[in-house]
């Protein structure tokens, strides 16, 4: 466990005070900009717990066996590039608070970008009635599963708050990049841009809990074109390297130049690179490919409120049922599935979640069977459990927190097997870096997953680059298909910052480790026009 | 409270204020939102959001900063002038600046109802409840989703524009899923006024494919002949959209490019019966008055009787080419030449096919020719000699969609109707027909129900 608990005792110390004491005051260097908005947010300085006192105060008079409140601001900046030119430079921010009531066993949650005493209790208020119109109507109660109180405050691991360093640096790091990727003869276009962001987030239970949370994470991200006019084709390369739970340091230490010039290179190279022939391979899937098959395979489908049926009018439901919680032969042996809140530089790496639960590692799956869900306060004990894993997250102050997913990592071999070592034991295969298109039916049995780059492997050798692959499967077949997997040098971790889930959707960041790993026999289409018809 | 337009108004003139740069354009937004989700026919969660968010972008010379915020205090708003103006020292110049547009003759457009805006929960649980006894009554599982939002957006510029407007938003989608978990039926419906969204309907519709998709039989994948209930061409057809772009045409990447550098332009795309245009006007769905880079919206053809008519020339790209910037697209409505076929006549005509009601996780995957992937979902049916056989399993798809418009593909065209893509979860919203294709290519099967 690599983030840093450090527990500061009054949690209503000032925003400012909040920031020194985890160890992020501005340096003199920070761009005066923020500093300016720093002073105006601090002129409207809200004391967040005499607004949490009003807020459950009110809900306990108007009867709300549960409440909580959660005061938050959201902090994004974004850059955008393309070739030479910078396209967009923004800052955009966001503070508000939402209150969520517990009414004869039914929710109701209301919220406002005005953050006063008055605007609190009238909020709450509205919370209430809600939860009375519904209650009516209620079927079945909800009941929360019990948790420790807790005042505490929690701030993510990064070295460089990247809200602290000069726009100039971002941009030339990006111009820089494109420079890089346009130097390679035959690339035409690129787009590049830097997202960052900053939740500062206040928590307070009608059970005494306060918590108060600093995250940052960062997102490099580009895309080569090359284009054959003459043919009237073209082909792209996305970045490899994903967001992370990281800060500036993210830019600084990946080496993000020589994959801008290798991005250059590839796209040319896949405007000439051989067509894929449909068929069966052997598959040596890179983990900057395997994070996203892991996140809609096992991800989704170990998520206890699909299976219950919460979500089958938009995200599905899963083939896992709780009935086949450590029966279900998920895939082979070798496989290890671990859910983590406390993973390193993971992106749903938190302190506590937004029920006010800790942050905790279980698994998923243990050599090859489905053991455990993911849980929140309201989910654990529908399977018999006596407390929440602490999966329940809202992307806005104004959303409502329900269950999604931690970071979901395959665990790697104890073994040095290296990527060579993978591909020595192939015949004929494919070998596939980077995320591309990705499709999953509603209960997460068949699957479809594109790339970045493919390449041929022939008598155990990383041969040609092929073009247009994507591979079909079906979850437990896939996994169970599986006989080889990575050593901890092989293991990266990447992911996600809009992992879309619920009604209205809402966007979870979430991070996926895994080593590289091998697949027998996999189906592979030619995803390219009029052809991979079966 | 939505913002009135004095009040959006004394918002967007108190950031110009502000504002000590060359060039501004200023932005103010605000929102009511409620929703309610029941699953499992219970009440899951539901909330309400109001929001405000004021944007400036704005140009010192020509360099460009931008910065936004949802704290409306005298302070709060300065500050995010200050920090775009910040920003927009720091940056190099911006290339594609044009001078931001002075006064319009901006028509407004009628898509906001009070009703809608501020919805009654009670009223709400009520007609929710009654969705969830029809679920129970015929012993099938319901999951839905109801939302109605109030939006007003007003834009300035420091060149004297200004425009305000109101939109109202309600939608209710239902899956029911039978007890067994062997059949499962959807059905969404949108619109801007809560009396015309029709909720019975919308449960007896997924309620009755839930009971009719039962015991469905496996059948191989393959290409068959298709014929597309209006939310499985909403689910197809919410990806076009970003495909008309003039600028990646003339890049060289976009399906509309053609070998030799050139756009089909003046070309067929698809069958000649068929026309894709824009209406801000349109009765049944009021698009925005506003388009593109603040132009007044415009009635426009896209596709007009099959040929590309124009693309989406941006305000800079015009410039560069030569053209006029494009007032929209703000809506989208695809209808046929012919007198429209009902999906009975659809099915009736059918010698072998299959009838599908909804597609489900869509994803380009070869833009070149509009290539997506996706899976059918909630509902399947052989079709054999004109009549609705039996359900059938799910399957996979791999289709490009310029393919399936082609002329020779297209049999028939049904009348446009105000539906929403699945993906969306209700809020977009197109006016789109029914559509019997000759063939579609399905190339695995899924289990999933």
């Amino acid at each position: 466990m690599s983030s840093s608990l450090n527990c500061i005792g009054d949690v209503k110390a000032s925003r400012r005070e909040f920031l020194k004491v985890s160890g992020l005051a501005l340096g003199a260097a920070a761009v005066p900009a923020w500093l300016l908005e720093l002073e105006a947010a601090e002129a409207e300085a809200v004391d967040k717990g005499k607004l949490a006192d009003a807020a459950l105060s009110a809900a306990r008079t108007l009867r709300a066996s549960y409440a909580d409140i959660r005061i938050n601001r959201y902090r994004n900046e974004n850059i955008f590039t393309r070739e030479k030119q910078v396209q967009q430079v923004s800052r955009t921010q966001s503070f508000g608070c939402g209150v969520r009531v517990l009414l004869k066993g039914t929710w109701g949650f209301a919220s406002s970008h005005k953050v006063t005493a008055e605007e609190v209790r009238r909020i709450t208020l509205q919370a209430i009635e809600i939860a009375q119109a519904n209650a009516a109507y209620q079927r079945k109660p909800f009941t929360l599963a019990p948790v420790t109180k807790v005042a505490t405050s929690w701030r993510s691991n990064f070295e460089k708050d990247p809200f602290d360093i000069p726009l100039e640096d971002k941009i030339g790091f990006l111009l820089k990049l494109n420079e890089a990727a346009l130097k390679v003869k035959g690339v035409n276009f690129i787009n590049s841009s830097l997202a960052f962001v900053n939740e500062q987030k206040f928590f307070a239970s009608s059970e005494g809990s306060r918590i108060e949370q600093y995250i940052i994470r960062s997102f490099p991200n580009f895309n080569v074109t090359a284009v054959d006019s003459v043919k009237g084709d073209f082909q792209s390369r996305r970045s490899l390297g994903g967001p992370q739970g990281m800060g500036y340091e993210y830019a600084e230490k990946y080496p993000w130049l020589a994959e801008a010039e290798q991005a250059g290179n590839e796209a040319v190279e896949k405007l000439k690179a051989k067509p894929v022939e449909p068929g069966k391979y052997d598959l040596v899937l890179h983990p900057t490919h395997l994070w996203l098959t892991i996140h809609e395979s096992t991800g989704h489908s170990t998520e206890l409120d699909r299976a219950l049926g919460w979500e089958a009018d938009y995200a599905g439901t899963s083939f896992l049922t709780p009935d086949k919680t450590g029966k279900f032969q998920f895939g082979s042996k070798i496989i290890n599935m671990v859910a983590d809140r406390t993973q390193k530089a993971g992106l749903a790496t938190v302190g506590y979640d937004d029920d006010g639960v800790p942050a905790q590692r279980w698994h998923l799956v243990r050599e090859g069977v489905f053991v455990d869900w993911q849980t929140t306060r309201e989910l654990a004990s529908l399977v018999g459990q006596k407390t929440s894993y602490g999966c329940c997250h809202a992307d806005s102050w104004g959303s409502v927190p329900f269950p999604r997913m931690p970071n979901v990592s395959l665990e790697p071999s104890k073994e040095k097997i290296t990527v060579d070592a993978l591909l020595a034991g192939v015949k004929n295969g494919i070998l596939i870096y980077g995320d591309g298109s990705y499709s999953i039916d509603q209960q997460r049995y068949n699957f479809q997953f594109g790339g970045q780059t493919f390449w041929e492997i022939k008598n155990g050798k990383k041969g040609a680059m092929l073009r247009d692959v994507a591979y079909q499967s079906r979850t437990p077949d896939f996994w169970g298909a599986c006989d080889a997997i990575g050593g901890e040098a092989t293991y990266e971790l990447n992911g996600s910052f809009f992992d879309g889930k619920g009604e209205p959707g809402q966007s979870n960041a979430v991070s996926h480790g895994c080593p590289a790993a091998r697949f027998r026999q996999i189906t592979v289409l030619n995803t390219a026009p009029a052809a991979g018809r079966s | 409270m939505l913002l009135s337009e004095q009040e959006a108004k004394a918002i967007c003139q108190k950031l110009l204020d502000y504002v000590k740069a060359d060039d501004a354009t200023v932005s103010v937004e605000s929102e009511n939102y409620q929703h309610v989700r029941f699953a499992a026919n219970n009440f899951t969660t539901s909330g309400r959001r109001e929001n405000v968010e004021a944007s400036v972008t704005l140009w010192l010379k020509d360099k460009k900063g931008a910065a936004q915020t949802n704290e409306m205090d005298d302070a709060s708003l300065e500050a995010a002038v200050r920090q775009a103006e910040q920003l927009a020292r720091l940056s190099p110049v911006d290339r594609e600046y044009l001078p931001t547009l002075g006064p319009q003759p901006y028509k407004p457009t009628q898509g906001y109802i009070e009703s809608t805006a501020n919805i009654s929960a009670t009223e709400r649980a009520k007609a929710i409840d009654a969705v969830i006894a029809a679920c129970e009554k015929e012993n099938v599982t319901g999951a839905g989703f109801h939302q109605a939002r109030g939006v007003v957006a007003a834009h300035a510029s420091k060149n004297g524009n200004f425009s305000y407007g109101r939109a109202s938003l309600v939608s209710l989608s239902l899956t029911a899923r039978t007890q067994q978990g062997d059949g499962s039926g959807y059905f969404l419906r949108n619109h801007f006024d809560v009396a015309k969204l029709d909720t019975g309907r919308i449960a007896r519709e997924a309620i009755g494919k839930a009971l009719r998709s039962r015991e469905a039989r496996t059948l191989d994948a393959g290409t068959y002949t298709v014929v597309l209930e209006p939310q499985a061409v909403a689910d197809l057809l919410g990806f076009i959209g970003f495909v008309f772009d003039a600028r990646l045409a003339d890049e060289g990447r976009s399906p509309f490019s053609t070998p030799g550098g050139k756009t089909k332009i003046g070309e067929k795309i698809v069958d000649e019966r068929l026309s894709v245009y824009s209406d801000p006007w349109h009765p049944e769905l009021p698009g925005s008055q506003v388009a593109q880079g603040g132009i007044p919206a415009q009635k426009l053809y896209l596709v007009r009787n099959g040929v590309l008519e124009t693309l989406v020339y941006s305000r800079f790209w015009a410039k560069q080419k030569q053209e006029e910037p494009t007032p929209g697209p703000v809506n989208i409505v695809v209808e046929g030449s012919q007198p429209p076929a009902s999906v009975e006549e659809m099915v009736r005509s059918t010698e072998r096919g299959l009838l599908v009601s909804h597609f489900w996780y869509l994803r380009p995957v070869d833009i070149r020719t509009m290539a997506i992937t996706g899976l059918t979902r909630d509902g399947v049916w052989y079709v054999e000699k004109g009549k609705i056989q039996y359900p059938v399993r799910n399957f996979r798809f791999n289709q490009s969609l310029l393919e399936m418009l082609a002329g020779g593909n297209v049999e028939l065209i049904g009348a446009p109707e105000r539906v929403s893509a699945s993906e969306s979860q209700g809020s977009a919203s197109a006016l789109l027909p029914a559509l019997k294709v000759k063939q579609f290519h399905f190339t695995s099967q899924s289990e999933a129900v």
